[in-house]
This record gives structure tokens, C-alpha cells and sequence, in this order.
């Protein structure tokens, strides 16, 4: 007969503890040693606990976008191999059809064993230099099927019982197009490794039915820890919605996000079903980039100290059918899905913000960002350069705290850095001519929203080629309560004949020549609250300090700052 | 007979260390005077002078030390409470933000209340000049002195102290900087000046902008602390050498540290991994875990031959890519305070209760239960016996704040939430030794683990179960571990070169020029500090990494690569530190290497004192037997009656079998049931995992020598 063991308060924290050690432990080995700046700079990957049954333990969320899509499909694999799961496997997966959210965010999960029994699983996902396709490094604007935008990865050993099948490796690698790739890979199994080694350690300390009963403990109280937080906003009904401009296909074209949230008690669901079909480009939400989109708005809104693991989402229904814009249905195309996260997350605070006024932020700017790449004058060397720096907007104003200037895009949060201007010089032909915060370019309010940012460089390579992806150039980010809207993002070209290219927010140009400028705005956050009751003397110092300019200060703020100095 | 004292000034106490060759170290506390940390210098210099047996005058006494080695938080507090100077910025038109936006990062994604920390100079202060540089360092545009003149004339109606200068690509070519320098000397005679290319021309240029705004910001308030400090010393008659502790665990005179302050951000702690080292050696050892356990804080570091260091350090969120020792904080400490989050789990910290009010048992009028207070409960801490007897604590209110805010809640017995207080913060220590361990590529089995800190030595034991570290080392000196390093630390003197360059196409001519310029720099600094040319040393290291990547690994180079222009060699050294560090290299898929920066490091070696080996005095410890008392045994998971040893007693080779305390005047050590302790040669602790005799045949072998 089992005996059940006797939950130990203090055990309990310390598997706490060590769960979030282990996956930080699996996020620095990734930062260490992968090669492709979107990984090692810009950490777009995530690293994860997960239990036999997929439950999620813990997990280190650099980019947020991804986080959630790892434990269902753990899950998926489950059920997909059934008991044909060995130790020493080792998976791969991304396909978007079965709960993947990106082509390029390519997981790998090692099944943990002990004497025999499957008792956990490591997983990291990171987003892939390439995965095939059309088009080098996958956004391909002209998508209209997955098998447009690339390579799909359906669950698949490419080591079974701690043998590499060359075969399987082969063929997926044989149809991506950088060997950085596989490096990249290489180190997502080595964290993978590493997290397994950590976690074995702890089990063989404590034993299997300590570690069985004290997580189902932990899923216990996180889950009431979530579960109160969901108690404070009232019981009712609340809707709001999020546009989305343009499908990178039809010229006007503009989507709807609808969200009606019912929150019961301790219980939240958020349903989807107002929301606008599914275009017939590759602007579309998979189930899971949307839910991951839902959750991470969620998190910023209640108390940010709780544990990562499957009891957080336990409270938290979400319903998006099949067909839709936020859930596209196969075989649609779906790599801009990760970026509709910033409407989704509107049209949640705009929902929300009646009944959590204390809680939601005004808008946050909306991602539009560039990638160049082109070959290297002075080394005859192709460069690609993801221009981190100048899609980073301000964040949208809450109660009693002011937008983060120069943050982001809400489904990284600042956890997305620019290049360093010096390094970027080195490593692309381009000259940096300014890269500062952008005057007036926040939503006023009681609490001013995050400064945007502008961006110049002069294209320093011939041939180059651009391409754009994002939103944000049509709908400045909202004001709340009062506070205003904040400017709009634009990419905009001057050639060295003097003429002017403004490319679409979702477009790819080429044979930019050498010498064109390039001017990027990533505008502010929104504001909150009523300008005239700011801080004035918080206000005198912005004027002075050249963030908010004089004549604004008396248009938006009613303030002059010439008369408060007298 | 050389005298020299290492001074290290802490939140709470000032610790000093005194040696003399030959004698063993003597260890004095005295309280700190935070308004002007010079007097309790010299404060503490009074009551060692009068403590002596027959007591001396302070003058009399002062004027017979030969060296006062001085680690000081002045930079550091600056920093951490934001009351540096009033800075202003003169740097490149365009980007002028760069300072204040840190590259766009939140270290809290989740949370939308964690706002940007205040930038080091406000933005009417950092005036964009016209003028560039291009990537290779030559000129594109003039540099505007018109724009120099006006950002001064707006410097000088503000009433800026202290002017940082950093423009763009300066790494490549230092002319702008040294030129707009030049005006605002001419200009500014009074001000505290920081040029990017004297403190540090490497390539990055928020790293580089950053590190020089530090450097202005605490520049003056360093200034004005060492005019303090010499002036005092001087009243008192010192007439010896003043040096001053680097957080890259080497020392400097005060002048070089005037102009180049922001190399004592981390002074205070820089100490401790260097004397780690010193003591491991008498186990034939040459690499150790050092940490230290203070009121708030709980730091952690590695050294193998030498301290590990950092190029790509922080404070208070601001970036300083100086070279400083690989320390890793996190808030751990005495004063940690216990709470229950939201959904009922038990934490510990980062909240401390520091030294004032304290924990709850230093009757001071903290009510929150901390570390120190479950230490109490758990009988580690004689309440009777606390620093000697100087302090009484009292367990009572140890007691009520324990059960009123973890024990009731949790429905937990006071002794079972003191023992769940006592592993949690264990756990998280043990969490802090992987960061500097694992993380870095080392495994924590293989190196001794040196506690210091009063508290140390009492979470020792199970933070080594947790790591599976079977051998520990207590110096006698581990309550003012820090002090006693600086003693032991070198003049060191780093410089470093942009120098960007595959490493199969090196021009050597160039290379070698570059670290010549560097090392005659070092030999001059050296020569100023008057070290003889027999003393100096040089060593060369470069910045390497695989074309494409974004980080450097930092590796030593030996002069005869460089001189033999052995290629081959040195990529061997890159490869072999990269898969120590990654754990992979990629040496067999030809992947190119290239060099980004090149380093010289001119070190200066000190005299150190003499420390005498002691006689085996034999294994019988009973001498030292002061009674027997109740402590928590982790491994059991109870109380029980275990033997305390007078530790200033025990003498080398002396055996004690785990479990038992061993007390000192300024450090209780806890040996738990795992472990057995004996005293090695130098007077130290050293406690073993049950059964590994084999790690201390050094204190062994001669307990047959002694049965002969």
C-alpha cells in the first residue's frame, strides 16, 4: 500500500526555490551559448520544468509570447507517443497546427526518468535564425500557407534512447538554410540537459513520492494565490476590443479583436468568439501565441510574485474558436501571430480598466520593426541586423506609476535590449546618426506615458534589403481615464536622390542604395488621468530636462513653464 | 619588523586586522562612524594603541606602522543612495540618451510599477556635441568646440562638480575627447573630470559612457573622504604607506584612486577572495569558494590561483564594465527577514532588518523575525554569548516574533518554523554559491568552501550538504575576512585596448605596440608607488570570441605567444576556456576567432606578513570543553545535547567529532552530524565530510609523528 507523504511546509518552499533555479540555470546556458543575436541578445526564448503529466513546475519567461505554449504541447507529446517515450529521447517541435505558436520558436523536450517511470520533462523553445520557407528567417509578408513561411515540425525524435537518428536530423536541417541553426539547437538540448541533471539531483534527494505530493502542494497554493487575485475584481461582464491594420496583402484592410471577459468568483475565462476571421495573409494568431498573449496581460496585473507553474493558469479559462484572426485554422499562414499580442492586450485593458482602474495600463505602443541585411563593403560579408533599438516605444501609464520610456513591446517588457551603437557600427555597414528619446511623444496625463523613441542611420551597404512587420502607424496607443493618446511609429526611407519611400507596416523592399537614410519613429505609451493634475513641479523639471517641450506643457498640461519660474 | 594593518569600514562595525611578521594576527572591532568614516579609523587606532600591553600613545603607535591597507563604501553608498555629485555629460550629438534609456531593458518584466532607475546625470546636463568618428576611429566630422564651450558655460551656472566626457567610437581615437578635455580643464579648473578613453577605451558604448558617469559621481565625494582620512592620519603622526583597496581585489595609492574612483565601487568586499586563497594553501590547495555572511548581504566568489573577474559588472542598475572581482551578492544575511507570501509558502529576505532596528532579539525595536533570531531558538547563538558577551540577545522576543508572524500562521511549533527559517536561508545561500560556481563552468565539490562572517560559519554545514562540498575551512580571522585580504592583495593596474582583429590575421608589429604602450603606462603607475622593477609584473590577456558571436570570453595570454606570434596556441587557450566556461567549443568546425580587446594587467607585489605554521598540539580537544547545550541537528530534524569548545583554546591537530559548536569571541561555528572538525597548522577550522580523513592528512600526518 502507498503511504502518502506528509507534506513539509518548508520542503515545500525549498522545491519552490530550486524549480526557479533550475530553469534560470537552463536560460543562462542559452544566453551562453547560442549564436544568433535574437537568442543570445535578445533572449527570445523560453526555458521550462514541466511534471510526467505536462504540468508546468517553473518556468524562466524571457519572452513572455512564447511561455505558454510549451506545457500544452508537452502535454500533446504525451498523448502523441503514447508509452512509446524512452529515456534519453530527445523531441522537437513547432508545428502550429498542433499548438505550436510560431514557426520559427522551435522547442526541444527531454523526457526525465527515474527507475523507469517518466516523472518530468525538460523543454526549451527559442525563436530559430530560419526554418525554411520562402523567405530567409521566415517573415514572409506574401503567405498565404504554412507551407509558405516554412518548415513544419510535428513531434519527432531526433534522439531515441540517447541515439542521434543522423537521418531525422538530416532532413530537417537539410531544409533550413543556416548551419547557425543547428548550433542554436545544439544548445537548446544542452540546457535541456543541463536543467535534466539539476532535477534528477533533487529527486534522488528527496525521492519520488516527496516530489510527487509536495508539487501537487505547490500547484495548490499557487493556484490560491491566483485564485484571490481573480477574487479582488468584481463578478460580471466586461468587453473590450483591439484592431490590427493591414494583413500585408490588401491595402485598407483592418481586423477586430473582440474579448468578452467573465470573471465568476475565482474563476476568469476570456472568450474570443466577436472576434474578426482569419485573414488570407500571414497576419494570424495560433491558439497558443493568442493564450500566451492573454496570460501575459493578466500576469502584469496581479501580484508579480507568483510561482510560474500550472496552478497560476489553473483559474484562467481561455476560449478562442477555431477560424478566427487570434486562432487561424490549418492551413493558414501565421508567422505575424506573436505580434498580435500588443491589440490583444488593448483590447484586455480596455476591458478591464471600469472595474481595475488600480491595475491596467493606458496602451502600450505597438511593435513596428525592421531587419536589414545586405552584404558588408568593408569585409565583402553578409551582415543581417534586427534593428532592435529602434522598435522599442514607450509603455502605457497606470494609476500612480508613469510609462516606461523606451521599453517595448508589451509581450517582452523590457526584456528585449538594443544593440550597442558601437557593435552595431562594427557589425553592419550602417551610421548611426541619433538614437534618443523622442520629445512629446508620450500620451499626457496625471501619469504621462512611456517616451517613444527616434531612430536615424544611414544605410552604409547597396542592394540592401528592408523588411518591415508590425503595426502601430495607423492607431497611436490609448489614453485612460482622461490621459491621451500617445504619437504614431513610422519607418520611413530617403534616398540618396532625395526621394522618399514610406513602407507599409507589413512590406519587404529591395535594392535600397547605399547612403539612404533611415528614420524610425517608435512612438510613446498612453497617459492616465487628467493632464491638468500632474505634478507640476514633476513637470517643470521634464520641461527642463527637454522630455516634454514648452509649448505642450501649456497645450496638453496647462502649464507654463515660464510663468513657474518666476 | 614590519607593521601593517588592513582597515575595513562596514556598515556597523569597523574591522581592523594587525600583524606583525612572525606574531599571530590580532583582530579589533570598533563601531562606525558613517557621517565621517575616517574617525572611527582613527578611533580604532586610539583603542588598539591603548590596548597594548604597555599601552602606547596613538602617535607613538601610528607613527611605527609601516602600511595601513583602507577599503572603503564610501563609492558605494554613494552610489546605492543616489548622493554622488552633480554631474554633467558632454558626448556625442544623437545620443545623448543612451546613459539614461540602458539600452531599453526592465529587470522586472512582469511588473508595471518598477520604474527606470534615475539616471547618473539629468538630461539638460548631457549636451550632444557635434562631431564623429567613424567605426575605425577616423575623423567624419570636426568636433564643435563652439558646442564644448556653451555645454561649459551651461555646466558652470548649474554648478557641476564633476564632467564626463564620451563620444563615439573614442575606443579607435581619443583626439575629440582629449580635445574638448582640454577646454574644459582650461575651463573648469575645480572640476572632477572623467575622459572615456582614460577610464576605459574598449568598444561598447553605453558599457564605456555608463562606466565614465560612475566615475564622476562618486569622484568627488571619494576626494573629499581621502582629504579626511590623510589629513587625520597625518595628525596622528602616520608616516607610512596609505593604500587603498580596488574592487579588482588589488590595491592603489589614494592618488590613482582620486582620479580613478569608480575603481573602489567594490572595495569593500575585495578583500575576502584573495585571503580565502592564502588559507587553502596550507592545504596544498590552490582554489577556493570564499563567502561572507553579513547583515543584509550574502556575497559569493570563486578563485582558482586567483580571484575569478568580471568585465561586465552592475551597480544599483547602472552598468560599470571595469575589471572587478566576480563577487555574487544576494540578500541573505543575519538581519533577513522571514515572511509568508501570498500563498502560504515561507521565505526569507531579501528584507532585512540590518543593524538597526536589527532582528527581533537585539531588543532595538525590531519586531520581525530574522535569521539571527532563529539562530537563537535553534541554540547556535549563546544569547549570553553574542560578540564575546559584549551584546545580550534575547531570545524571548527572538521567540514571540517567530511564533506571531511564521509559527501560528503556519501552524508550526516555534522550534519547527526556527528550523524551517534556518534551511530556507541555507537553501538560498546555496542558491547564491551555484550562481558563482556552476554557472561559471565549476563544480562546487571540488573546491573548499571558506565561511566568514560572524554568521558563517553556522549555515556553513548544510549549504555544503546541500552542494555536496565535503570540506570547509574557518579561519580564525573569518569575522574580519576582508580586512585580513587586503593585507594580502597586490598593487594591480589594468588597462585595456580596442584591438579588433581576426585572430589568423593579426598584425603583430601593431599588436605588440599595444601592449607595450599598456605596460610602460602600468611600470610608470608602478614605479610611482615605488615598487622596485624586480617586484612588477605584466600579464596580457585578450577578448576573444567565435565570429558572430556577441560575448567575449577574457583568457591570459603568455608574452612568449605573443612574442613567437604563436597563433595557434593562443587559439587553443580560447577554445579550451570557452568549453570550460560553455561546456562546448567550436574548434573542430574551423569556426574563425576574432580578437576584440586586448588587456595588460601591471600588478606590483607587496610584502605580505609572515605567518607562522603552529606546532602540532595533538588530537585531544578536551582542553577546550566549555559544556554541553540543545541545538537543532538538521540531519535529524531535532534538538539534542552537543558538547561547546572554547575555540581560542583548540589548538592545531585537535579533533572534535560533528555534532558540536565551537565558539570564538566573534564567530560560533556549528559542526553538524555530517561533518568532523580538526585545526589545521594555521590555526583554522577545518571541517570534513564524516569519513573523508583523506582531505586533512596534512593535520593528520603529524598526529603519527606525534605517537612516534
Amino acid at each position: 500500500m502507498k503511504t502518502v507523504p506528509k507534506i513539509d511546509p518548508i520542503l515545500l518552499s525549498v522545491y519552490a526555490r530550486t524549480f526557479k533555479s533550475i530553469t534560470d540555470e537552463m536560460s543562462i546556458s542559452m544566453a551562453q551559448t547560442t549564436r544568433s543575436p535574437i537568442l543570445c541578445e535578445a533572449k527570445d526564448y523560453v526555458t521550462g520544468l514541466y511534471d510526467g503529466a505536462g504540468n508546468m513546475l517553473e518556468q524562466t519567461e524571457n519572452l513572455p509570447i512564447l511561455a505558454f505554449s510549451l506545457a500544452p504541447v508537452c502535454k500533446y507529446i504525451l498523448q502523441y507517443f503514447g508509452d512509446e517515450i524512452y529515456p534519453g529521447d530527445v523531441i522537437f517541435h513547432n508545428d502550429v497546427f498542433s499548438l505550436g505558436n510560431q514557426n520559427n520558436d522551435v522547442a526541444v523536450y527531454k523526457p526525465i526518468f527515474i527507475d523507469g517511470k517518466l516523472v518530468a520533462w525538460t523543454a526549451v523553445k527559442g525563436h530559430q535564425a530560419d526554418i525554411g520557407g520562402n523567405v530567409a528567417g521566415g517573415y514572409n509578408p506574401n503567405a498565404v500557407e504554412v507551407w509558405q513561411e516554412g518548415l513544419r515540425i510535428p513531434p519527432v525524435k531526433v534522439v531515441e534512447k540517447g541515439k542521434l537518428r543522423k537521418d531525422v536530423w538530416n532532413l530537417i536541417f537539410a531544409n533550413i538554410r543556416f548551419e547557425i541553426v543547428q548550433h542554436d539547437m545544439k544548445a537548446e538540448m544542452g540546457a535541456c540537459t543541463v536543467g535534466e541533471r539539476r532535477l534528477l539531483e533533487l529527486l534522488h534527494k528527496y525521492g519520488l513520492a516527496s516530489y510527487e505530493a509536495h508539487k501537487q502542494a505547490l500547484f495548490d497554493a499557487t493556484r490560491r494565490m491566483m485564485e484571490a487575485e481573480i477574487a479582488k475584481i468584481p463578478n460580471g461582464n466586461y468587453s473590450g476590443e483591439g484592431y490590427v491594420y493591414y494583413d500585408g496583402r490588401h491595402e485598407g484592410s483592418k481586423f477586430t479583436i473582440r474579448v468578452d471577459i467573465e470573471v465568476k468568483d475565482k474563476h476568469i475565462k476570456f472568450d474570443y468568439s466577436k472576434t474578426d476571421a482569419q485573414t488570407n495573409g500571414f497576419v494570424n494568431g495560433t491558439f497558443t501565441s493568442s493564450a500566451s498573449a492573454t496570460i501575459l496581460t493578466l500576469l502584469q496585473m496581479v501580484n508579480p510574485d507568483i510561482p510560474h507553474n500550472e496552478g497560476m493558469v489553473a483559474p484562467i479559462e481561455i476560449v478562442i474558436p477555431e477560424g478566427t484572426i487570434l486562432n487561424a485554422a490549418y492551413p493558414k499562414a501565421t508567422t505575424f501571430g506573436n505580434h498580435l499580442c500588443p491589440p490583444n492586450a488593448d483590447a484586455i485593458q480596455r476591458a478591464l480598466a471600469p472595474v481595475m482602474p488600480d491595475r491596467v495600463t493606458a496602451g502600450w505602443n505597438n511593435l513596428l520593426a525592421s531587419l536589414t541585411t545586405g552584404i558588408d563593403p568593408k569585409n565583402g560579408e553578409k551582415y543581417v541586423d534586427i534593428g532592435f533599438m529602434g522598435l522599442k516605444g514607450g509603455s502605457g501609464a497606470m494609476r500612480g506609476t508613469d510609462g516606461y520610456d523606451h521599453i517595448g513591446m508589451i509581450d517582452a517588457s523590457g526584456g528585449v535590449l538594443d544593440q550597442d551603437y558601437e557593435m552595431f557600427e562594427q557589425q553592419t555597414p550602417h551610421t548611426l546618426i541619433k538614437h534618443e528619446l523622442l520629445i512629446d511623444s508620450a500620451g499626457a496625463g496625471e501619469w504621462r506615458g512611456g517616451l517613444g523613441v527616434e531612430t536615424i542611420f544611414e544605410i552604409g551597404s547597396d542592394d540592401t534589403q528592408l523588411v518591415t512587420f508590425g503595426d502601430g502607424d495607423f492607431e497611436p496607443a490609448f489614453g485612460l481615464f482622461g490621459g491621451g493618446n500617445a504619437g504614431l511609429n513610422f519607418i520611413r526611407l530617403r534616398y540618396p536622390d532625395g526621394h522618399t519611400v514610406v513602407p507599409r507596416n507589413k512590406d519587404l523592399i529591395s535594392g535600397v542604395p547605399k547612403g539612404t537614410v533611415y528614420h524610425q519613429v517608435a512612438s510613446g505609451g498612453g497617459g492616465y488621468g487628467e493632464p491638468n493634475k500632474r505634478d507640476r513641479k514633476l513637470l517643470a523639471e521634464e520641461v527642463k530636462n527637454g522630455v516634454i517641450s514648452a509649448q505642450a506643457a501649456r497645450e496638453q498640461y496647462a502649464f507654463d513653464p515660464e510663468r513657474a519660474e518666476r | 619588523m614590519a607593521l601593517k594593518i588592513g582597515i575595513d569600514v562596514g556598515g556597523t562595525f569597523t574591522d581592523f586586522v594587525v600583524t606583525r611578521d612572525g606574531a599571530e594576527p590580532a583582530i579589533y572591532k570598533t563601531l562606525s562612524t558613517p557621517a565621517d568614516p575616517s574617525i572611527a579609523v582613527v578611533n580604532g587606532l586610539a583603542e588598539i594603541a591603548s590596548g597594548m600591553s604597555p599601552p602606547r600613545s596613538i602617535e607613538v603607535f601610528t607613527a611605527s606602522i609601516d602600511t595601513i591597507v583602507h577599503g572603503t563604501t564610501v563609492t558605494t553608498n554613494a552610489t546605492l543612495t543616489s548622493t554622488g555629485a552633480k554631474c554633467g555629460l558632454l558626448t556625442t550629438k544623437g545620443v545623448r540618451d543612451a546613459l539614461e534609456m540602458r539600452r531599453g531593458i526592465r529587470e522586472e518584466q512582469y511588473n508595471n510599477r518598477y520604474t527606470n532607475v534615475k539616471p547618473l546625470v539629468p538630461r539638460y546636463l548631457r549636451a550632444g556635441i557635434e562631431g564623429r568618428l567613424d567605426r575605425n576611429g577616423a575623423q567624419t566630422t570636426a568636433l564643435n568646440l563652439a558646442e564644448v564651450q556653451q555645454a561649459i558655460d551651461l555646466f558652470k551656472r548649474d554648478g557641476v562638480q564633476a564632467v564626463s566626457i564620451c563620444f563615439m567610437n573614442s575606443f579607435a581615437n581619443a583626439a575629440h575627447e582629449q580635445a574638448a578635455a582640454a577646454l574644459v580643464r582650461r575651463e573648469m579648473p575645480e572640476a572632477y573630470l572623467s575622459v572615456s578613453t582614460d577610464v576605459l577605451p574598449s568598444i561598447r558604448f553605453y558599457e564605456r559612457v555608463s562606466t565614465t558617469a560612475l566615475n564622476s559621481y562618486v569622484g568627488p565625494k571619494l576626494n573629499h573622504y581621502l582629504d579626511q582620512l590623510v589629513s587625520r592620519l597625518k595628525e596622528v603622526g602616520f608616516k607610512g604607506l596609505l593604500l587603498i583597496m580596488q574592487s579588482n581585489g588589488g590595491v592603489i595609492s589614494p592618488q590613482l584612486a582620486r582620479e580613478k574612483a569608480a575603481l573602489t565601487l567594490l572595495s569593500g568586499p575585495a578583500g575576502g577572495p584573495g585571503a580565502g586563497l592564502f588559507y587553502v594553501r596550507v592545504h596544498g590547495q590552490n582554489k577556493c569558494i570564499t563567502t561572507d555572511m553579513g547583515g543584509t548581504s550574502f556575497e559569493a566568489s570563486v578563485a582558482v590561483d586567483s580571484p575569478m573577474i568580471k568585465n561586465d559588472g552592475e551597480i544599483a542598475r547602472h552598468k560599470i564594465a571595469l575589471p572587478m572581482l566576480d563577487i555574487h551578492t544576494i540578500g541573505a544575511g543575519g538581519g533577513s527577514i522571514g515572511w509568508l507570501d501570498q500563498g502560504g509558502l515561507l521565505r526569507m529576505g531579501p528584507q532585512s532588518a540590518g543593524a538597526d532596528p536589527g532582528p527581533a532579539c537585539y531588543m532595538k525595536g525590531g519586531r520581525l523575525p530574522a535569521t539571527t533570531d532563529a539562530n537563537v531558538v535553534l541554540g547556535y547563538l549563546d544569547p549570553n554569548f553574542f560578540a564575546g558577551g559584549k551584546m545580550k540577545l534575547d531570545i524571548k522576543a527572538a521567540r514571540k516574533a517567530i511564533d506571531e508572524h511564521i509559527a501560528g500562521p503556519m501552524g508550526l511549533s516555534i522550534e519547527q518554523a526556527a528550523a524551517g527559517m534556518y534551511r530556507v536561508a541555507c537553501n538560498n545561500m546555496a542558491q547564491g554559491v551555484r550562481e558563482v560556481t556552476i554557472k561559471r563552468g565549476f563544480d562546487p565539490r571540488e573546491f573548499p568552501f571558506i565561511p566568514a562572517g560572524g554568521a558563517g560559519p553556522i549555515h556553513s554545514c548544510l549549504i555544503c550538504e546541500e552542494l555536496e562540498i565535503p570540506l570547509q575551512i574557518v579561519p580564525r580571522e573569518s569575522s574580519v575576512l576582508c580586512a585580513f585580504g587586503m593585507l594580502m592583495s597586490e598593487l594591480k593596474h589594468d588597462f585595456v585596448r580596442t584591438f579588433v582583429s581576426r585572430l589568423g590575421a593579426i598584425d603583430w608589429a601593431r599588436l605588440t605596440a599595444i601592449i607595450d604602450e599598456m605596460a610602460r603606462e602600468g611600470a610608470r603607475q608602478l614605479a610611482e608607488e615605488r615598487i622596485a622593477e624586480a617586484k612588477r609584473r605584466y600579464d596580457v590577456k585578450f577578448d576573444c570570441r567565435y565570429i558572430k558571436q556577441y560575448h567575449e570570453v577574457s583568457f591570459l595570454v603568455p608574452r612568449e605567444l605573443i612574442a613567437r606570434s604563436d597563433t595557434a596556441a593562443i587559439a587553443r587557450a580560447f577554445h579550451t576556456e570557452h568549453n570550460r566556461l560553455y561546456g562546448y567549443a567550436l574548434e573542430q568546425e574551423n569556426t574563425p576567432v576574432e580578437i576584440i580587446n586586448v588587456r595588460v594587467q601591471a600588478i606590483g607585489v607587496t610584502d605580505k606578513p609572515h605567518y607562522k605554521e603552529e606546532s602540532w598540539a595533538g588530537v585531544d580537544a578536551s582542553g577546550a570543553a566549555k559544556g554541553r547545550r540543545s541545538v537543532y541537528i538538521p540531519e535529524t530534524n531535532a534538538f539534542a545535547e552537543i558538547p561547546v569548545y572554547d575555540g581560542h583554546k583548540m589548538h592545531c591537530g585537535n579533533r572534535v567529532a560533528g555534532p558540536a559548536m565551537i565558539e570564538q569571541e566573534t564567530t560560533a561555528i556549528f559542526v553538524s552530524a555530517a561533518f568532523d572538525c580538526v585545526v589545521d597548522a594555521y590555526g583554522s577550522f577545518v571541517l570534513y565530510q564524516k569519513g573523508r580523513e583523506d582531505l586533512v592528512t596534512n593535520c593528520l600526518e603529524r598526529e603519527t609523528e606525534g605517537v612516534k
